[in-house]
């Protein structure tokens, strides 16, 4: 076909096939192994090899194994065709750790091209060489690195510096120094673009050495525009952290506000630190606010986890930010210089930088500047869905701590039918906290039209919407009843035909709407809880009925007209108790038992026959939850219902312990509502785990105001990784060698480490003898281990574990530093005082000083991993009746030894009779 | 940062897998994340960050290809989020828009670019004009060239000199024979018209798009009539923050050839070019609708392929639907679309029919929601003006352009 160019007979089948796909790799992907590919990688053309590796390529896309080829593509890194070379890097780079021996051949390549006068070549060179991560050649790529920091071109540079991850995840220690030094140097580089990459070098290898910040803050501060977007979005977060450990927070900011309210309160209270919930009894919804506000700031500042645990159950841990935290925003040149520089970035067109530059306004400027994130925010709104929904769920925070700054922009909130039900569920959320008196109308007349729209999901959430705006605006809650009303009439209709779960389900929120707004000032609205009754009869929905009946018991004595109609509604839901619903005859029973405790005079027989003939009717109940509720009901009430009309006076003296229950129990004043307990986590705007709601493996929150100035040495050793222990969380967090690799659903430590935490050794347990145990510490949770390598290690005997340590592979040990399992047998008397016990009970094995490796639990990708099955055995604990006996038993079914199995018990945050255990173990 | 890059096909197949660190990231994730998306029937539905029982997954959607990034450290959302629609700009912008089979054909050049745009999970050359000189997008010659003489590579020798400079988005010193520089302003209308007919939300989102071939560094400047309509801005990294602070002027080198200089809102717009009136009365199991559409402001210029679509209710079991101008056709999703083209001078268009509801339905309580669409050459509905362009640093005097387009965005109209 082509002679006149010479083709082989190659290219012309290709030619053939190709006629319409010319020129692309469609054949190579379709097909890859339809030549073979081990001579054609032999082969001294180019071209050819180019192909073979192709080909590779495509399988490794399509996902098959082709690591058999490793040596024979290996040898092909000494091609001088740049093609090829960035072919078998690609592969290279895919294989490395499964082939270490094979891949070690190419070092001595990559050297080569690291002395390359092409910085293309150089570059590349040094990403693939700490790309195959090696252990053994560690030394060899940080020399690299170190010689490529300083390399005349900016690009070789900023890979130098993303190479610095790279060998920062073998958790070599000794190379720390080493790394935290090429980070500075890079830091300091004249090339924006070297610094935006040496930010993220610096992320990762030490973010907690912000003595290397300090020197070139300002110099940081001046290149932030120029960097790389990338690189801007880190940079942002280490300047804002840098500032608040250098200087404390800022004065006039949000989160000082806040504070100050606390502090004086707590003077006027006189007790050190008040909780929130003692803070909320004097409610208002402005307190509530500044609550909010406070809540976010330390949660900011100690990570949620930590927060809330302090806040509910030990109040003598004095709070860390008193005024000698902040400084004044005005005067503070870094301060200023930071609000500066990261301003404009409200600008950028990567809403990952607009979102952190607002990150860091919300947090550190004063507060009338703050409003200037508002506009560029809801900007980022009009970027893509995705970044639309991570925008809103910040926005979010900020609306419901600060609604005063969204309420102007309801109309941005305003929800288009193409958007995904997240959205719309934000948006709706958003609208219902930063509706003001001003904007309410317009609201409710967007809402009208919600309820009309076809997802009907949407349209309920819109009435749970209405009612939490009319909890919010006490002015509008009679417009809100009026048009909930309309609609349980409305709905009714359609309910009737068309019994579709969604329209249920509308109708049912609609009466829960109502009923929350009725709690909140059931007098006023005696109208609305008449008319509830009225519909009773064409409301035909179980769960919409049962909160009506449960409204007409709670408020039967209220005003005039409900305890006139008691007598005719009783005697209706008495007649059609039988064709009800479960939960419906529960309610009834419920009711029918308050009405009779509130009754005086003629209407009390009336009220008794009711009771006793729907109790009869009960008892004979198919369900046998109705049967029990009205056996209950029966004894309770045995003493109302035996007695005759005459002895009705004599009755209150006498009361006997089931009258008395009774009363407790159906007559009990309900409790001004206090505003739902607050624990809503916040986390820093613009992070995973504020989107996820749960602290990401890794997350950190703000450094402690002002820590820096007095442990720059602390933060040395911090880096160092000495000094570990219980009680450092700072160093286990960061330093933890495989806390990446952690898996998602387990809870980060960072919540428990500065609880009283109960570091001790046990001994060793033998699953069933729990007696056994070492005496000082408490058995919560006693293990067994199956599995022939996981001997458990009695951490005070050294017996065995000479020869485990031979057991290990050598990779392990090396990865096994420093970590002194603390004795710490004086704390354990405290256990029993504090109500949260967290014990950290480290089964340790004493030999070494040893890091944490944590593994995923039962890592569903490849299915080898740490398996965990648990159980609850019968038999009561020996500590407590109230502690319950768990099993759990691990096995480890990797090939590898596991060690620093954490577990953490995370359910008892409520705090009831169950122990809350954190609990690591080291174990072999 | 991130560990790993998914392309999935619209049917849930990996097309691709390109992991980024040591920690790799079995494929198996894609499954997990397929059975969600088929059990929420769309993958649209799902939210852009999941938490899955082993990793945090960033995913988004474009043309029916899905980009899937894992990670299982706390990282910025918005920063996987935004590298995948970069990836995504710059794929469609290399392959001339994205389908399983274009990724397919050239899955070689995807692995070339994934691995220059990211390293070690940490994003290192996003720039479209750099990469471009790293790494040539495929064309006819090239393609020819490579079938014919068996050589095809696709990768440059050499690092491109911008990587160096201080201006990294613009290439050294391109040559052009022809100076020239087009500035487009492209706006979209997003807007809501309640059920009452009333006007709830009308603004404006536009684009300044500037191509410019333009030789050596020169530094332009480009000034608006009335910069104060300005709602919100946004801009490229290449727009220098102080003259717009001072003054409201962009001052900027700009990149060779095609890119986004700004974006901005107008707010508050008083009212729309044209009118769609929808209207639904239902009775006894039937249900009548009829829509209008007409001009009710006048632009000036021809309002351009003008459409209303909407989505038939599922309690909708059959609808006959006539117009007296352009197409109704009623899609395989249930979606209707009525395709106007043009509004005539002597009629209004207007579509009319009935809808026959479910047994048992008396009359209809949810109404759908109206999407309309429309184009205007020539005309920027927000008003905004181009004041000037100067060019400085350049020996001849180039030929600059300027055009004005207005699309219909988020236009929707309750019924």
């Amino acid at each position: 076909m082509f002679p006149q160019f010479g083709a082989t007979a190659e290219t012309l089948s290709k030619a053939s096939t190709l006629v319409f796909r010319i020129g692309t790799d469609a054949h190579l992907y379709d097909d890859p192994e339809d030549a073979n590919i081990a001579p054609l990688l032999d082969s001294k053309f180019d071209s050819e090899k180019c192909e073979a590796l192709k080909r590779l390529l495509a399988l490794i896309a399509q996902g098959v194994d082709v690591s058999n080829f490793f040596p024979q593509v290996v040898k092909n890194v000494a091609s001088q065709s740049l093609e090829v070379k960035k072919l078998v890097y690609l592969y290279l780079l895919h294989y490395a750790e499964k082939r270490p021996n094979e891949a070690l051949l190419s070092i001595n390549c990559f050297q080569k091209d690291l002395g390359d006068p092409n910085p293309l070549v150089r570059a590349w060179a040094l990403r693939a060489m700490a790309g195959i991560r090696l252990l053994v050649i560690a030394p060899i790529v940080l020399v690299a690195v170190e010689k490529c920091a300083r390399d005349p071109s900016v690009y070789v540079r900023k890979c130098a510096a993303n190479a610095l991850p790279k060998l920062h995840d073998l958790r070599i220690e000794e190379n720390t120094p080493a790394l935290e030094e090429i980070v500075g140097i890079l830091l300091n580089d004249h090339s924006p673009g070297v610094v935006g990459a040496a930010a993220a070098a610096f992320t990762s290898v030490c973010p907690n050495n912000l003595s290397l910040i300090g020197r070139n803050y300002r110099r940081l501060c001046e290149a932030l525009p120029d960097v790389e977007e990338w690189g801007q979005i880190l940079l942002i977060e280490i300047l804002l952290r840098f500032v608040i450990a250098k200087h404390g927070l800022v004065q006039e900011s949000i989160m000082f506000q806040s504070c100050c309210t606390e502090s004086s309160q707590s003077e006027k209270d006189g007790s050190d630190v008040n909780s929130a919930f003692e803070e909320d009894n004097g409610d208002t919804g402005c307190d509530f606010m500044s609550e909010l506000v406070n809540m976010v700031s330390r949660c900011y500042i100690e990570g949620p986890d930590e927060y809330l645990s302090r806040l509910s159950y030990i109040n003598e841990v004095s709070s860390g930010l008193d005024r000698s935290c902040f400084m004044s925003g005005r005067s503070n040149d870094d301060v200023k210089m930071l609000l500066q520089c990261t301003s404009p970035l409200l600008w950028s067109h990567n809403s990952a930088v607009v979102l952190a530059a607002a990150g860091v306004h919300w947090i550190m400027a004063p507060r009338e500047d703050v409003k200037r994130i508002v506009k560029p925010l809801l900007f980022l709104l009009r970027s893509s869905h995705a970044s639309k929904y991570v925008v809103l769920c910040n926005i979010q925070v900020f609306a419901k701590a600060m609604p005063f700054f969204f309420a102007p922009h309801f109309e941005d909130f305003f929800i288009c039918s193409s958007e995904s039900y997240q959205i719309k569920a934000l948006k709706l959320e958003i609208l219902s906290s930063i509706a003001m008196d001003s904007s309410i109308s317009s609201i409710f007349q967007e809402f009208q039209d919600y309820i009309r729209d076809p997802d009907r999901r949407f349209a309920a959430d819109t009435v749970a919407a209405i009612g939490l705006c009319a909890q919010r605006l006490p002015k509008v809650a009679n417009i809100c009843l009026e048009g909930l009303l309309a609609l349980t009439r409305e709905e009714y209709l359609i309910g009737d035909f068309v019994c579709m779960d969604e329209e249920t389900n509308i109708l049912i929120q609609a009466i829960m709407s109502i009923e929350a707004i009725l709690k909140q000032d059931p007098p006023a609205h005696e109208k609305v809880i008449v008319q509830l009754v009225r519909s009773l009869d064409s409301i035909k929905v179980p769960a919409a009925r049962a909160i009506i009946i449960w409204i007409i018991g709670e408020y039967n004595t209220i005003g005039e007209i409900i305890p006139r109609m008691l007598t005719t509604v009783l005697t209706y839901l008495a007649r059609c108790f039988a064709s009800e619903a479960q939960e419906t005859k529960l309610q009834i029973l419920n009711t029918a038992v308050k009405v009779l405790l509130c009754a005086k005079g003629k209407d009390l027989w009336t009220f008794k026959s009711v009771l006793s003939y729907v109790l009869e009717l009960a008892k004979c109940d198919l369900n046998y939850d109705v049967r029990d509720r009205a056996h209950i009901l029966k004894e309770l009430m045995s003493c109302y219902l035996g007695q005759d009309l005459e002895e009705e006076t004599d009755c209150l003296p006498r009361k006997d312990i089931p009258q008395i229950l009774a009363e407790c129990i159906f007559r009990g004043q309900r409790k001004p509502m206090s505003p739902e307990p607050i624990n809503f986590r916040f986390y820093l705007p613009g992070s995973l785990s504020q989107i996820v709601l749960h602290a990401a493996p890794g997350y950190e929150p703000l450094p402690k105001p002002c820590s820096l100035l007095s442990n720059d040495l602390h933060q040395r050793l911090n880096v160092v990784g000495s000094g570990e222990g219980a009680t450092n969380s700072d160093s286990y967090e960061t330093d933890d060698p495989d806390r990446l690799s952690q898996s998602a659903n387990e809870e980060s430590t960072s919540g428990y480490s500065s609880q009283n935490s109960i570091s001790g050794s046990s001994g060793s347990d033998v699953p069933g003898s729990e007696s056994e145990d070492d005496d000082n510490v408490d058995p919560l949770i006693r293990f067994s281990d199956v599995g022939i390598s996981n001997k458990k290690q009695n951490g005070v005997s050294r017996s065995g574990s000479d020869s485990m340590e031979e057991l290990m592979s050598k990779q392990t040990l090396e990865s096994w530093l420093d970590e002194q399992p603390s004795l710490s047998d004086p704390n354990l008397s405290k256990q029993s005082q504090v109500r949260r016990s967290s014990a950290r009970i480290s089964i340790g094995d004493i030999g070494g000083r040893v890091k944490p490796k944590i593994y995923g639990l039962l890592d569903p990708t490849n299915g080898n991993g740490l398996r965990v099955n648990y159980s609850f055995s019968s038999e009561i604990s020996s500590m407590s009746p109230q502690l319950v006996c768990v099993e759990l038993i691990f096995e480890n079914c990797s090939a590898e030894s596991m060690s620093k199995v954490l577990l953490v018990d995370e359910e008892s945050n409520k705090g009831l009779d169950s122990a809350d255990q954190s609990l690591v173990a080291t174990e072999r | 940062m991130l560990q790993c890059i998914f392309l999935l096909s619209d049917s849930g197949e990996v097309m691709l897998e390109k992991q980024l660190t040591g920690h790799r990231v079995d494929r198996s994730i894609c499954d997990w994340f397929w059975e969600q998306t088929v059990s929420q029937a769309d993958s649209t539905k799902l939210p852009p960050v999941i938490a899955s029982p082993t990793h945090y997954i960033f995913q988004i959607t474009r043309e029916g290809i899905t980009f899937l990034a894992c990670t299982q450290v706390e990282m910025p959302p918005l920063m996987g989020i935004e590298f995948l629609c970069r990836v995504a700009d710059v794929l469609s912008d290399y392959l001339g828009g994205l389908n399983e089979d274009v990724i397919k054909d050239n899955f070689v050049i995807v692995y070339e670019l994934l691995d220059e745009m990211i390293d070690n999970g940490f994003p290192l050359t996003t720039e479209p004009n750099i990469l471009r000189e790293m790494i040539a997008p495929p064309n006819i010659v090239s393609k020819v060239l490579g079938v014919m003489t068996g050589n095809s590579s696709n990768v440059s020798n050499t690092l491109p000199g911008a990587t160096a400079s201080c201006v990294p988005w613009r290439s050294t010193e391109p040559k052009h024979a022809n100076n020239e520089v087009y500035v487009d302003l492209l706006e979209e209308m997003d807007a809501v018209i309640n059920r009452d007919g009333i006007l709830v939300k009308c603004e404006i989102y536009g684009e300044v798009e500037v191509n410019s071939h333009l030789s050596g560094l020169p530094d332009l400047t480009l000034s608006f009539a009335n910069p104060s309509i300005l709602n919100d801005v946004r801009f490229h990294p290449c727009v220098r923050f102080r003259p717009w602070e001072s003054n409201n002027i962009l001052s900027f080198v700009p990149p060779d050839g095609q890119f986004k200089l700004m974006s901005y809102r107008v707010k508050k717009l008083k009212s729309t070019p044209i009118y769609v009136k929808p209207q639904l009365t239902s009775d006894a199991g039937t249900c009548r609708l009829s829509v209008l559409v007409g001009i009710r402001n006048d632009p000036g210029k021809t309002i351009d392929s003008v459409t209303v679509q909407f989505q038939l209710l599922p309690c909708i079991l059959s609808a006959n639907l006539s117009s007296n101008h352009g197409t109704v056709s009623i899609l395989a999703n249930k979606t209707c679309s009525w395709s106007i083209g043009r509004i005539p001078k002597d009629k209004a268009p207007s579509l009319s029919g009935t809808l026959t509801l479910e047994t048992g339905m008396e009359r209809l309580h949810v109404f759908p929601t109206f999407q309309v669409g429309f184009r205007i050459m020539g005309v920027a509905l927000s008003g905004l003006q181009i004041d000037t362009l100067d060019i400085k640093n350049l020996p001849s005097r180039p030929y600059k352009g300027f055009r004005a387009l207005t699309q219909a965005g988020q236009y929707e109209v309750r019924s």
